[in-house]
């Protein structure tokens, strides 16, 4: 908690620096109580709380869509390494390709509505989620599984008592990313066509009206909303991998 | 008889190094067997064909009545065959979850083994939270709630200080004499392989042959006394004596 104070007045500080010695003109950086009464304003009107959740409900629907996908088909590769040797190629290059480039793609195949914009994003995180989930059951030590086939166990208690707990924190790690990059994803595919709603709408709305003090509340909260989904997957990563 | 382990004629070589080259070896059902060699001999490379991990490139070697589920093999990497996911219970009861027990059997054996190790373990604690004396009584309490009839031991005492040792072995004789389990036990520690076994065979390297047996009349229960008296040290000093005219110490 302290370190987030001291990161919050840097942060501040940096900020006032720039206004004092006019290094931005304030007509593209306003004061932060600007910003701040600007936020309150979009919050209070409810606009705000619109848009964040239809963000909030793209990024919940890729990660489901993702993690549905990625996870049993990350730990069928990461059992059967050659399977993964054979596509490792496609995995690693689309996983390499941005996937916002792909979009225009995606536009015309799955259309202007929601389902381009929640397609692309599960797409590139599905792709980060199989690759984390399969190198972590590769690279994990041998020697629990050759104990637990000691102690009796049949191939499908292996990978139920053994691969999919060893696959944790790796996986883990992927969905962090990959939380990172559906966020991207879909606020960067709002500003696009197809939609009213959305932060990424707002953003690109505010900036084009010149309602500058707006668009920094709304990508304030684009910030804030990737920060928290990041702490909560820690917390769950310290009290349910904790070896 | 069932639990009787019958080796015969075993070949073994990896690259260029002959490891096993027609090993010969019986052990009785119900007895205690140690075997002492020298590092490199080719022990735990045996003890891995015997557990089915390895395969022989020829000859035979047979646990008469091989039950998956009644066989224990003990292991010196004691740290890395415990599940860190699981805690101290699961771990112990890990392998009737695998044989499919039910729960009250469970509980049931669970105790019994908690009681027969005197263990002060946490059990709603995790193993990497144990010290390494620990987590190999762990082990053993979990080799032994099958309650096999062949255990295997490879070195499982040598990572442990002197009193984790001895305590160890003082829990795996008294399991011994209440069932009657048919133990072959590697050790390169003189003093173990007379306190648990009724014979010391004592081995060479290159191909690893046995070179001396050593039969040894110590009653059971042998206990702190035994390990001092005359006697142990006799027997003791044979399988030393037949120890350094292999090794050439």
């Amino acid at each position: 908690m302290k370190n987030i104070a001291i990161g919050i007045t840097i942060f501040l500080l940096l900020w006032a620096l720039i206004l004092i010695f006019g290094i931005i003109d304030t007509f593209f950086l306003p004061t932060p109580l600007q910003v701040l009464t600007s936020l309150k304003n979009l919050f209070v009107s409810g606009k705000l709380i619109q848009d964040t959740a239809m963000t909030l409900a793209r990024v919940g629907a890729s990660l489901l869509i993702a993690l549905g996908v990625g996870v049993p088909t990350g730990l069928l590769l990461g059992r059967f390494e050659k399977m993964y040797h054979s596509v490792e190629f496609i995995i690693d290059f689309f996983r390499s390709t941005p996937a916002t480039a792909l979009f225009p793609l995606f536009l015309v195949v799955f259309g202007i509505g929601e389902i381009s914009k929640v397609a692309l994003a599960s797409f590139a995180a599905t792709l980060i989620v199989i690759f984390n989930t399969a190198y972590g059951v590769m690279h994990a030590p041998k020697y629990r599984r050759v104990t637990a086939e000691l102690l009796g166990a049949t191939h499908r208690q292996i990978f139920w008592h053994v691969i999919i707990r060893e696959s944790l924190p790796q996986l883990l790690v992927g969905i962090r990313n990959a939380v990172s990059w559906v966020l991207a994803v879909v606020v960067v595919t709002e500003m696009f066509i197809g939609t009213n709603t959305g932060l990424g709408r707002r953003i690109i709305d505010s900036s084009i009206t010149y309602d500058i003090s707006g668009m920094y509340a709304s990508i304030l909260v684009v910030g804030l909303i990737g920060y928290l989904l990041n702490a909560l997957l820690l917390l769950i990563h310290k009290r349910y991998v904790h070896w | 008889m069932n639990g009787t382990i019958e080796v015969q004629n075993l070949k073994k070589h990896i690259g260029e190094k002959v490891i096993l080259g027609g090993f010969d070896l019986v052990v009785p059902s119900g007895s205690i067997v140690a075997l002492f060699g020298p590092n490199g001999c080719g022990k735990t490379t045996f003890m891995q064909i015997l557990s089915r991990l390895v395969m022989a490139d020829s000859g035979q070697s047979i646990i008469h009545g091989f039950n998956k589920r009644k066989f224990s093999y003990i292991s010196q990497q004691y740290r890395e065959t415990l599940l860190p996911w699981k805690t101290n219970l699961e771990n112990i009861a890990f392998p009737l979850v695998l044989a499919g027990e039910d729960q009250e059997i469970i509980k049931k054996k669970v105790s019994e083994i908690v009681e027969l190790f005197e263990s002060p373990i946490p059990m709603n604690g995790y193993p990497y939270q144990l010290s390494g004396g620990e987590q190999q009584i762990l082990v053993c309490m979990r080799a032994l709630i099958t309650r096999p009839e062949v255990i295997c031991i490879d070195e499982a005492f040598s990572a442990l200080d002197y009193e984790n040792g001895l305590r160890l072995r003082m829990h795996l004789q008294t399991y011994w004499m209440k069932y009657h389990p048919t133990i072959l036990a590697i050790t390169h520690n003189p003093e173990e392989a007379v306190h648990l076994a009724e014979r010391i065979l004592v081995l060479s390297k290159n191909p690893m042959r046995v070179i001396a047996s050593v039969d040894n009349t110590l009653p059971y229960p042998r206990t702190i006394d035994t390990i001092k008296s005359e006697l142990f040290h006799k027997v003791k000093d044979q399988v030393l004596s037949a120890f350094v005219r292999v090794t050439h110490v």
